[in-house]
């Protein structure tokens, strides 16, 4: 029995490499899809306000002021020559924040015969950085303010991640990838190899011989594990080369991987059993992962969801592989990770159990 | 001694109220050629699939080498070989990784490299299967249903589809079999070929037999005798042959005259010489199993006709018609 499964085995494993169009789903789709949100949530933008700042003073003091801006690290500094007819500026460059240090702006440091100042910041309301920069402008000026009263900071802010050690968006993001390809990757390919075996015969040359549908379905499952972790090797290895992403696989990830990979050949079996036809069943695949794709929460965080559609995710079972991940990978929640993955067993049994039985080669 | 190797009694197997086949009994002897003979829909295929223990039988009783189907599928399955109906292998792997993977699944399988040789398919011993020509192909599903040394080799329809000359490829793979001793059960529905290749025929229709034994015997038994056509032939020679056989057919220019005994054909020439007239030629025709096939069923064996429709399932176990019947 054990010969014929890797017999199976191998003529997958030839079947695969030779088929460049199954290489692109698990290698290059998984890695597409974390470049594409890895880029659009995480990298790019350094969240840095752009102040315009005109500096008519020119003296240390206003030089001083600019300086102390950019310490707090959050504003990018873009000069404006003194000389420049700012309106005509601001038309030209539409920025949305531009400071004018005015000339006397060094009288207003502390001394004999010196009096207040004030700076202009002029913001476009409409853009949400405006707002941030008149806290930052607000907030540096308070500092200088209280420094020349004398004073002392007696109520300081400090600031940390929920999560333990700054992760990103990434880091979210990456469990819901392994979780989307240990179900895109196996119910496609259950789903098409039992409708094409079924259509072009080869299922019936099959049946001529001693090998059983268990054994068959079991060489399906171990083969596609196999194929779920190399697009989850090469996922973690996107992830920490390109995004700097902190996960590690735990063992518990694993199982969960394992799991879901089972349920989901075990879905994908069932849908090809009541679906003959190749194009109809695949079409059915679609119909079935893709809400799950977007409802299971592995691209957003369900919270901003409706509650309604929240409650939907609790009945997919995408949710609870993605839950399981993130728990133990991300969050180190180990309890959750447990009740998440106690669901995916629950499941992947029932899953299993069903599609074998209803699965059948003989023509009765 | 001979030694049946199958027993088929009283085989029913019904779809519903349809009875595909509908009570046939027969035997095979080890190292004879069998073929089962009929048009499409007849119960053949269905016949040899419950043989190979692909679909199960509804009443009856069938044997191979022994075994009961019922029972003892798996030890069946592991001493016949198979090429079924519509042979496909994997389009990715080639001829020797093909027949090397259908030899995994048994429990004994024969060198690879033995079996392309007895097809002879050398040159695309490393090609992958799916470039290979129909012909080509299925001298690999025969290699493959080699693989495990079996007592008996079922071949569904092995020449369908396929050109006359690798139709005649393939027969000369078949007769390569006989010639090794290995029991062979054809179907098809070309006379030709069930004549040239088998030792006994089935003739089968609407899932009955209508005739069984050597095609030699079937055509003297069900058979219209030998017949005598005389092309062009002029009007005096017409006249002199109405005058010694009254009840000849004249078809255009040509006479056609049953030959009811082996004296009659000099009896021809020499009347036909005696007559001083014309003719182009003399032609001597013995009947083929297609006749006699015209004959019992009243209908051409391969005219092309529609299968029943069958029925699929479709989404959530309503049925649909099978789209597109070729």
């Amino acid at each position: 029995m054990a010969n014929r499964v890797l017999v199976a085995i191998k003529g997958e494993v030839k079947t695969f490499w030779r088929n460049k169009s199954t290489i692109f789903w698990t290698v290059a789709f998984p890695v597409l899809l974390i470049l594409l949100f890895g880029a659009i949530f995480s990298g790019g933008g350094t969240g840095r306000v752009d102040i315009h700042v005109q500096d008519l003073s020119d003296t240390p003091a206003s030089q001083a002021f600019i300086v102390s801006l950019v310490d707090t690290g959050s504003v990018n500094i873009i000069n404006v020559s003194k000389g420049t007819d700012i309106d005509q500026y601001i038309k030209d460059n539409s920025p949305y924040a531009v400071l004018i240090i005015p000339a006397n702006f060094s009288e207003a440091f502390p001394g004999p015969g010196q009096s207040p100042t004030q700076l202009q910041l002029r913001t476009d309301p409409t853009n949400s950085g405006s707002s941030i920069a008149y806290s930052i402008v607000a907030g540096v000026a308070s500092q200088y303010n209280l420094y020349f009263a004398g004073g002392t900071n007696w109520i300081t802010v400090g600031m940390s991640d929920i999560t333990q050690t700054g992760f990103s968006y990434i880091d979210f993001f990456i469990p819901g990838v392994i979780a989307l390809t240990s179900m895109t990757t196996t119910i496609f390919w259950m789903v098409s190899v039992m409708t094409r075996y079924r259509t072009n015969g080869i299922f019936k040359k099959l049946t001529t011989t001693p090998i059983t549908r268990y054994e068959w379905l079991t060489a399906q499952i171990l083969w596609q594990l196999v194929v779920v972790f190399m697009s989850v090797a090469v996922i973690m290895l996107v992830g920490i080369l390109v995004f700097d992403m902190h996960l590690t696989l735990t063992p518990l990830a694993i199982l969960v991987i394992i799991m879901s990979s089972a349920l989901f050949s075990s879905m994908g079996m069932i849908i090809a059993r009541f679906i003959h036809d190749e194009e109809t069943a695949s079409t059915a695949a679609n119909a079935i992962t893709f809400p799950m794709m977007f409802l299971s929460g592995i691209f957003f965080n369900l919270a901003f969801m409706p509650e309604w559609l929240q409650a939907i995710a609790k009945v997919l079972p995408l949710y609870y592989v993605g839950e399981a991940l993130r728990n133990t990978m991300v969050y180190d929640n180990q309890v959750a990770a447990v009740n998440n993955a106690l669901v995916v067993l629950v499941l992947a049994v029932v899953f299993f159990v069903a599609g074998v039985l209803l699965s059948k080669w003989k023509d009765e | 001694m001979a030694v049946t190797v199958i027993e088929v009694r009283n085989l029913v197997k019904k779809y519903g109220s349809f009875a595909a086949v509908d009570g046939i009994s027969f035997e095979v002897m080890k190292g004879e050629v069998f073929s089962l003979l009929g048009p499409n829909g007849a119960g053949k295929t269905t016949t040899v699939e419950i043989m190979e223990c692909l679909r199960t039988l509804t009443s009856g009783e069938v044997r191979i080498l022994g075994m009961d189907v019922n029972k003892e599928t798996l030890k069946i399955k592991g001493r016949i070989g198979v090429l079924p109906q519509d042979f496909n292998a994997f389009d990715f792997l080639t001829v020797k990784e093909n027949i090397e993977y259908f030899g995994g699944m048994f429990n004994k399988s024969l060198p690879a490299d033995d079996l392309i040789r007895a097809v002879d398919l050398g040159e695309k011993r490393d090609v992958w299967f799916k470039k290979l020509s129909g012909g080509l192909k299925q001298r690999v599903g025969v290699a493959i249903s080699m693989v495990n040394d079996p007592d008996i080799i079922f071949l569904d329809e092995p020449t369908t589809g396929l050109d006359p000359k690798a139709r005649r490829d393939v027969w000369a793979v078949i007769q390569e079999l006989k010639a090794k001793g290995k029991t062979v059960i054809l179907t098809t529905h070309y006379m030709e070929e069930a004549e040239v290749l088998s030792d006994r025929v089935g003739i089968i229709d609407h899932g009955r037999f209508l005739a069984l034994g050597t095609p030699h015997d079937i055509i003297e038994q069900f058979g219209t005798g030998s017949r005598c056509i005389i092309s062009n032939c002029d009007d005096a020679c017409a006249q002199s042959l109405k005058q010694q056989w009254p009840g000849i057919e004249r078809k255009g220019g040509d006479i056609v005259i049953k030959l009811e005994n082996k004296g009659s054909l000099p009896e021809i020439i020499y009347t036909l010489d005696r007559s001083g007239g014309n003719y182009e030629q003399i032609q001597v025709t013995r009947p083929t199993l297609e006749d006699v096939f015209l004959r019992l069923t009243g209908k051409k064996l391969h005219e092309e006709e529609a299968p029943p429709p069958t029925e699929k399932k479709g989404l959530f176990g309503r049925k649909k018609k099978e789209k597109g019947v070729a």
